[in-house]
């Protein structure tokens, strides 16, 4: 089964909000990203990555100074099978990102009512791999 | 360490919404809700609890047309440990729901984190989440 491994929040400020976190839940800081769509943190429960992003193009409408929640990732198989899936659903692909960028290849889609989401076969940085992965690894 | 098992989803049409994310991404659901602050649908991968709720009231201050990701829960040990930490770290306690109400054997907190970021606080796992892991020590005897 695919598996939820990522949550991304936007924030005003991203340093802020990532020290609350770490602090209040001993969530671990694992990377620090500043690339063409955002800048800031991505935390780890050990299982999903928590991003804590300024957003620097308006990806769900909202308008730039939306802060909140913004996203979810979900963590697949084969992207490009589930892509196919999500869009004989109904799904709206929004765009691919690049396999050479550090996180690694994913596709974002827009589902029912507008609600952005990520598809990616390789794990966020600090999350769980697939079980069947890890089943395989051992 | 607490574990990120929830997320909510705000939508107009919880039931169109869920069938979408079961077909996708083969969500199981695993009950429908249906409290004094929203109706909804709540799905499984097998570790998070993903709820897709119709809410009733404007509880992020983005009017009731809001859509979107609406807020997230964490699974703690201990609810009161860590709403002493939260307030002390300057979260502001929204509302505490459950025990012996709508939602029975099941009880929360609420908070507004930094920039008003909503979350749940809880010790007794949403429908469909993963517990937290054993600690070693006790899984080893």
């Amino acid at each position: 089964m695919a598996k939820l491994r990522h949550i991304a929040i936007a924030a005003n400020d991203p340093d802020a909000m990532a020290e609350f976190y770490k602090k209040a839940f001993d969530f671990k800081e694992v990377r620090k990203s500043d690339g063409p769509l955002a800048y800031g943190y991505h935390l780890s429960d050990g299982t999903i990555d928590l991003a804590i992003l300024r957003f620097k193009t308006d990806q769900t409408g909202k308008g730039l100074d939306y802060t909140g929640l913004h996203h979810f990732g979900v963590l697949v198989e084969d992207v490009a099978k589930v892509a196919k899936k999500v869009e004989g659903l109904g799904g709206r692909h929004y765009m691919d990102q690049g396999a050479d960028r550090v996180g690694g290849f994913e596709v974002k889609f827009y589902g029912p009512e507008g609600v952005l989401f990520d598809v990616a076969e390789h794990p966020w940085a600090g999350t769980e791999p697939l079980p069947v992965e890890r089943a395989a690894a051992e | 360490m607490p574990k990120l098992r929830h997320i909510a989803i705000a939508a107009e049409d919880p039931d169109a919404m869920a069938e979408f994310y079961k077909q996708a991404f083969d969500f199981v659901e695993v009950g429908r809700p249906n409290g004094v602050l929203a109706d909804g649908v709540f799905l499984s991968d097998g570790t998070l609890n993903m709820a897709i709720l119709k809410f009733k009231t404007d509880q992020l201050g983005k009017g009731m047309d809001f859509r979107g990701i609406h807020h997230f829960g964490v699974l703690v040990e201990d609810v009161e440990a860590f709403s002493k930490k939260l307030e002390s770290l300057g979260a502001e306690r929204y509302i505490d729901q459950g025990q012996g109400g709508n939602q029975a054997g099941y009880f929360e907190k609420k908070f507004y984190g930094p920039e008003g970021v909503l979350f749940d606080v809880a010790e007794h796992g949403w429908a469909g989440a993963e517990p937290l892991p054993t600690p070693i020590k006790e899984a080893a005897e």
